[in-house]
């Protein structure tokens, strides 16, 4: 197996979102987990295009759904992380570990 | 925002950026879900075109993905690219607010005025009625001998049916006005009388109970009428127990059978249509040479013309003139599209107008190209000196098209508002009953298709200077250390547009002028009364219980009580009112002529009046007497006739004492005796010939209706209160309609000219604002760049008057050249505005001299304002920056 790929933040954001979702990500929800949890709110541009390369990393893939008429009876896309991707994931959760191991009490939460 | 289209143009966008497929389609949809989500409020679409256009942004540059990708730097590199530009674009603009205002209201000006007349026309002349299937609906009627329409005969429109194959059905229809009553005010409602079958034949069925059926075209069905849902809506509350309930029209109860839908309109709104039943069998109904004001109206059978179906509706109406020449002869048939016959009137001069707007459009966009390489011309140092310090051409470009199209766009927005500002203006001053003017909307077409035009031109003409800085010739500049190179090339670039924008000018103004000379005609027409202090409104009696002799009767007790109003110093009745046109015409005999052939009988507008109708009208007596109280229904018949019968009928003679007869030869009318000769007013408005016309006695032929006019002492609008007073006291179930002063009733017959007049001349003056200033910059450019040889000729003792002349003369001998083009292009459009205009030619000399006068003096003044400047040189320090 390849060494995992190396994830920017904002894939890393993505690929989260997906994960979270479950076997219910697509585009619009995808762009209002990030703006709840993430507090990102993202151009449709960047989002799309992010998760273009993303695929193409191989780290998500996606089937079609049908669409219903609140969207025209447009299509869906229906993302979810593939095994690299949650590969890719866990380096970089382990990357952040490791690097933030002993620097907890810089970076105290106040209690109470 | 109510409907459920997300914004068509950001879709349509989307649609050619993002990728194909599955890929493509659920990023739109996701779009429109969340669009939809949001309620499809105006905030939502704003967020819709936000996402749309960061989106096209992002997929249109980003490569074909089978080449996989560039890295993300490469979109950020561009995003930055775009953002310098954009802020440098705005700088520029802000450092040269003059030139910068000038270009945006070039463009809100030419985008705005020609998407406004589009709309115009695409409203009314290029959409579809909407009515299933238009084109298959055919308007047919029958016309006499000399093509005028005469409206159709009863026993003609049932022949009609039985023989013509090229219809599925044929229905007919007439206008009738009706009298609502048995509610708290009695009202005059706007009616129509149509056979059972018109409503199939118009492809409409009502939202509740039933439309007419052959049925009810029988004698003696009882009365049905169909309502119109507006009519429903507010006169009658919307009661969904409608159907069934009776109104009483011209007091005779009319059962409601259904309720049409909101949006049906045949050729103008109705209140009611009235089934046929009810005057089935009537004596004029079935003489067949009684036109009775009805109009045939066909549906094609699919695959037949409408040339076809004419065709065959003549031969038949050659057949009837076979087997009935008495009444027949002479009928022809005219037939043509619903939708056509709709807008005869007003077509010509909206296609005037359209044409008009093409060349403003032009106008603009020669104005923007010669603001742009003007502009250009001024920057070539600034580009050449980036190319040389290694800016590549792609980038030079692209900051010109940033820099043209944020001015495309913001002119284009202005654009949009000054289209709907000017096309709300045209449906104010638009003819009262233009038809279909309630369809007239901004069109997004058109918007799309001036903004593109002007849009085009700016980057084609934007892109220039930076394409040509950055070519060898553009190191040459460097090295020159001055832009002679370019300079003489774009200058001979703007003088050629200039040529053009004064040429185009020229012909709008020639427009202008002519149109400014027909309406100065019209309102000098000598209307034959006196227009001031009138006031006029309409009533009938309709319905069986009034009878001659009531009729008679009434109108008398009328106007006696009139009379006695104060304020109002005469008051009598007349059926047709002049201006508005006549409601009666028919042929006539004469007693002491040959009777020519059937075909060639001679045609009258014949008018009942009541006696002192002449004395309120201020009309002048040529010969004879007026009407007076003699003229009873008992006494001898008599008439009054206008001066264009008696010259056309007894030239030469005096007329008064001899004797017509209305109607054909063998009608037994009486003989009646001319007792007066009155000059001529204008009957059927302004601009048209007055026609023969012959007054009746009231008395002796009461109508049914009846016009009012009244002289009034001090303002007539005020009077309408005090005449419907005194009608209410008489008889409170005869609503008064149409009251107006007679001074608008002029001004309502004009609408159509003053609509004309004022867009040409607002048209001339933006084409005449915008060739000045092109002008002027032209030549004040053309200063600048010769400031050297200026000077040097002012060091060698060159007169002030020698150099303003040289300049001058070289600024006029572009308007000049623009001027005899323009000239010679009004000449060739002349034909197509003849028909728009009234005493004056196309080709009118004393107009297209004035129209070049003004146009050469504004020209003169535009050169000597820079001119002047360059006399002021100082020729050391011309030679000085060299």
């Amino acid at each position: 197996m390849p060494p995992p790929a190396y994830l920017g933040e904002f894939e890393q954001l993505l690929l989260l979102a997906i994960a979270r979702l479950g076997d219910r990500a697509y585009g619009l929800d995808i762009a209002r987990e990030l703006e709840d949890r993430a507090g990102r709110v993202v151009s449709r541009g960047a989002l799309y295009t992010s998760l273009d390369r993303l695929e193409d990393k191989g780290l998500l893939r996606w089937r079609a759904a049908e669409g219903t008429p609140a969207r025209n009876g447009l299509p869906r896309r229906l993302y979810v992380v593939t095994p690299a991707g949650m590969a890719a994931l866990r380096a970089s959760r382990d990357t952040l570990r490791r690097m933030w191991h002993g620097l907890e009490h810089l970076f105290k939460e106040p209690t109470s | 925002m109510t409907t459920q289209t997300p914004p068509r143009v950001a879709e349509w966008l989307l649609r050619r950026t993002l990728p194909a497929g599955t890929r493509g389609q659920s990023i739109l949809g996701d779009l429109v879900e969340e669009w939809r989500e949001a309620g499809a409020t105006p905030r939502a679409t704003l967020r819709f075109w936000r996402h749309a256009l960061s989106l096209a942004l992002r997929y249109s540059v980003k490569h074909d993905r089978s080449h996989g990708h560039p890295p993300e730097r490469s979109d950020d590199m561009f995003l930055d690219n775009l953002r310098n530009d954009l802020r440098y674009a705005v700088r520029s603009y802000a450092k040269a607010p003059a030139f910068t205002l000038i270009i945006l209201t070039t463009l809100a000006l030419g985008i705005g005025a020609s998407t406004a007349i589009f709309s115009m026309v695409n409203g009314i002349l290029l959409q579809p009625l909407p009515l299933p299937d238009p084109d298959r609906l055919v308007y047919a009627n029958e016309v006499n001998g000399k093509g005028v329409v005469i409206s159709m005969a009863w026993p003609n429109y049932v022949d009609w049916r039985a023989r013509a194959q090229s219809f599925q059905s044929l229905a007919n229809s007439r206008d009738e006005p009706y009298t609502l009553t048995g509610v708290d005010r009695a009202q005059r409602l706007r009616g129509r009388r149509v056979t059972g079958n018109f409503f199939q034949t118009l492809g409409v069925s009502p939202v509740l109970g039933r439309g007419f059926t052959e049925e009810d075209d029988r004698p003696n069905t009882p009365p049905a009428v169909v309502i119109s849902e507006p009519f429903w809506r507010t006169q009658l509350g919307a009661d969904p127990a409608i159907i069934g309930r009776t109104l009483q029209l011209n007091d005779a109860a009319h059962t409601v059978v259904g309720v049409l839908p909101r949006d049906f309109q045949f050729v103008r709104p109705y209140d009611v249509f009235v089934s046929m039943g009810p005057m089935a069998g009537e004596r004029n109904l079935l003489d067949r040479g009684n036109h009775t004001g009805f109009y045939a109206l066909g549906r094609l059978k699919p695959g037949v013309s409408v040339e076809a179906a004419g065709a065959e509706l003549r031969s038949i109406a050659a057949s009837l003139e076979h087997e009935y020449p008495n009444t027949n002869t002479g009928v022809s048939v005219r037939a043509e599209r619903l939708a056509d016959r709709l807008v005869t009137d007003i077509r010509l001069t909206l296609l005037v107008l359209f044409g008009a707007v093409g060349f403003l459009l032009l106008i603009a966009c020669v104005n923007v190209a010669n603001l742009l390489v003007a502009r250009g011309a001024a920057r070539q140092h600034e580009l050449a000196v980036r190319a040389a310090l290694g800016g590549s051409r792609r980038r030079l470009v692209s900051q010109m098209l940033v820099e043209s199209t944020l001015v495309s766009i913001a002119g284009g927005a202005l654009g949009v508002g000054a289209g709907a500002w000017l096309l709300r203006a045209l449906v104010a001053v638009a003819p009262e009953g233009t038809p279909r003017i309630a369809d007239v909307r901004l069109d997004a077409a058109a918007l799309a298709f001036a903004f593109a035009a002007a849009a085009i031109c700016g980057l084609v003409f934007g892109a220039l200077p930076a394409f040509q800085a950055s070519g060898d010739a553009g190191q040459q500049v460097l090295v020159r250390g001055r832009a002679a190179g370019f300079a003489s090339r774009s200058h001979r670039l703007r003088r050629g547009l200039m040529v053009v924008e004064t040429a185009l000018a020229l012909v709008l103004l020639t427009g202008a002028g002519l149109m400014m000379r027909t309406l100065h005609e019209l309102t000098q027409v000598e209307t034959g009364f006196r227009s001031d202090h009138l006031v006029t409104t309409r009533f009938s009696l309709a319905g069986e219980q009034w009878t001659r002799p009531k009729r008679v009767a009434f109108y008398n007790e009328l106007q006696s009580r009139l009379r006695a109003v104060p304020g109002i110093s005469d008051a009598a009745f007349t059926y047709s009112l002049p201006i508005d046109g006549s409601n009666w015409n028919s042929i006539f005999i004469v007693g002491d002529k040959p009777v020519p052939p059937r075909s060639q009988l001679p045609s009258a507008a014949f008018t009942p009046v009541s006696a002192g109708f002449f004395e309120t009208m201020g009309m002048r007596l040529i010969r004879g007497r007026f009407f007076d109280g003699t003229d009873s229904a008992t006494a001898p018949k008599v008439t009054v006739i206008n001066e264009s019968l008696a010259k056309r009928l007894w030239p030469g003679e005096d007329a008064v004492g001899k004797r017509l007869k209305q109607g054909w030869p063998e009608t037994p009318n009486e003989w009646r005796e001319v007792v007066g000769v009155v000059a001529d007013v204008k009957l059927n408005g302004v601009a048209a010939e007055t026609p023969m016309q012959a007054y009746l006695p009231l008395p002796q032929e009461p109508p049914e209706s009846m016009a009012i006019v009244a002289r009034t002492q001090g303002d007539p609008a005020a009077a309408g209160p005090a005449i419907e007073a005194a009608m209410q006291q008489l008889n409170k179930d005869l609503p008064l309609f149409q009251i107006r002063t007679m001074d608008d009733v002029l001004g309502t017959s004009l609408a159509r000219q003053r609509m004309s007049m004022l867009v040409f001349v607002i048209f001339a003056l933006v084409a005449l604002t915008l060739a000045s200033i092109g002008l002027y910059g032209v030549v004040a450019h053309g200063v600048t760049e010769r400031m050297h040889e200026i000077g040097v000729r002012i060091a060698l003792g060159a007169e002030q008057w020698h150099v303003v002349g040289m300049i001058v003369r070289q600024g006029l001998s572009m308007a000049l050249v623009g001027t005899a083009i323009g000239v010679a292009g009004a000449i060739a459009l002349s034909r197509w505005i003849q028909s728009l205009l009234f005493g004056v030619t196309a080709t009118d000399p004393a107009t297209l001299a004035a129209v070049v006068t003004v146009l050469l003096a504004v020209a003169v003044v535009a050169c000597s304002v820079p001119a002047w400047r360059a006399t002021r040189v100082d020729p050391t320090s011309a030679l000085r920056a060299e």
